[in-house]
């Protein structure tokens, strides 16, 4: 009994962990659960599918060429029972897989590095490109085209104000007009409510 | 999961291609590896280019058993998924079978494809060492 890696995603199998499938030209495939089977019944890739492992050595985010990874092999071999050589086996093991796991932090390091600077550039751009959607007075670059215009426009607005003036003055005389109108259609709808009947037309 | 109208792959050179099921022997569910059943063979292998160029040997394999023939066979894969007593779940592409005589000797002198190992527990050694490889 030995612990497996998964045909789709390298997991370790673990005893009574997954399914075994014999294909008819004796190519053996072990699955650790039956996500990885079912996407394999799909005929999928696993190196275009992000969760596994292929897809991360083929797309640089593991560790591919170390020393410590030749150690995981299977060696046809097979080794007499010998107490010292468990003993320094298991301490090697341990040994083995410290190293790993300080060489993948430094690679994780390594290839995190630049990240926050390049993504701190991006927002400076974004911001850069898009100074009209903040109030005016956060902006750092002022454009003077917009400047322009905002002026013009308070130009205009003011000019149109003092038309109003003017205007309102005409508006009074029109509406004493109106009010000298007023009266009759009043007692065209007061006829309409108390007849009744008859709809009258009160534009005529 | 081998029951009633299964057809089956028959992996032997008896000259039987395809067969189908019409009994499980010694049980009342349907058979699994290393199960004897009762079979009807429904397709001959096919030896018909060979024979022509002179392959004796194929040809006397070919005629050993004919179409609409009932004959004893033991199932040697299936596509159910079965579990072994160490905990792993296996399972195979098809459903295959081997054709045996009534004292339980294959008819066949040779097997092309594997088998799965429970033919050993079941004391089906014979078809064990005529399979090119047994998993």
């Amino acid at each position: 009994m030995r612990v497996e890696t998964c045909y789709f995603c390298s997991q370790p199998v673990y005893p009574s962990k997954g399914i075994t499938f014999v294909r008819n030209d004796a190519r053996v495939f072990r699955f650790c659960r039956s996500k990885c089977h079912k996407n394999f019944k799909m005929k999928r890739n696993p190196r275009k599918l992000a969760w596994t492992k292929s897809f991360r050595h083929a797309h640089g985010k593991e560790l591919t060429v170390d020393s410590t990874l030749s150690f995981a092999a299977r060696r046809n071999v097979p080794v007499r029972y010998n107490r010292d050589l468990v003993a320094t086996t298991l301490k090697a093991m341990q040994r083995v897989s410290e190293i790993r796991a300080r060489r993948e932090r430094a690679f994780y390091k390594q290839r995190m590095k630049g990240n926050k600077e390049k993504q701190r550039a991006a927002d400076r751009k974004l911001v850069e490109e898009n100074q009209h959607l903040l109030p005016p007075s956060e902006r750092t670059v002022v454009d003077e085209m917009e400047v322009e215009r905002v002026k013009a426009r308070v130009e205009k607005r003011r000019k149109e104000l003092e038309m109003d003036v003017e205007e309102e003055v005409e508006s009074e005389e029109l509406e004493e007009e109106i009010k000298a109108k007023a009266p009759k259609t009043k007692r065209k709808l007061k006829m309409l409510r108390a007849g009744g009947v008859e709809a009258m037309d009160v534009d005529e | 999961m081998i029951q009633l109208k299964t057809l089956i792959n028959c992996i032997d050179n008896s000259g039987a291609a395809v067969v189908e099921c019409v009994n499980v022997l010694r049980s009342k569910r349907p058979a699994k590896v290393g199960d004897r059943i009762v079979v009807v063979v429904q397709k001959q292998r096919n030896f018909g280019p060979e024979s022509g160029s002179g392959g004796s040997v194929s040809v006397g394999a070919a005629h050993k058993v004919r179409r609409g023939d009932i004959r004893h066979a033991v199932v040697v894969r299936t596509a159910k998924k079965y579990q072994r007593p160490d905990g792993s779940v296996v399972k195979f592409d098809d459903n295959a079978c081997v054709l045996i005589n009534k004292a339980g000797e294959p008819i066949g002198s040779r097997l092309n494809g594997i088998v799965a190992s429970e033919l050993r527990d079941k004391k089906w050694s014979k078809i064990l060492s005529l399979a090119p490889m047994h998993l």
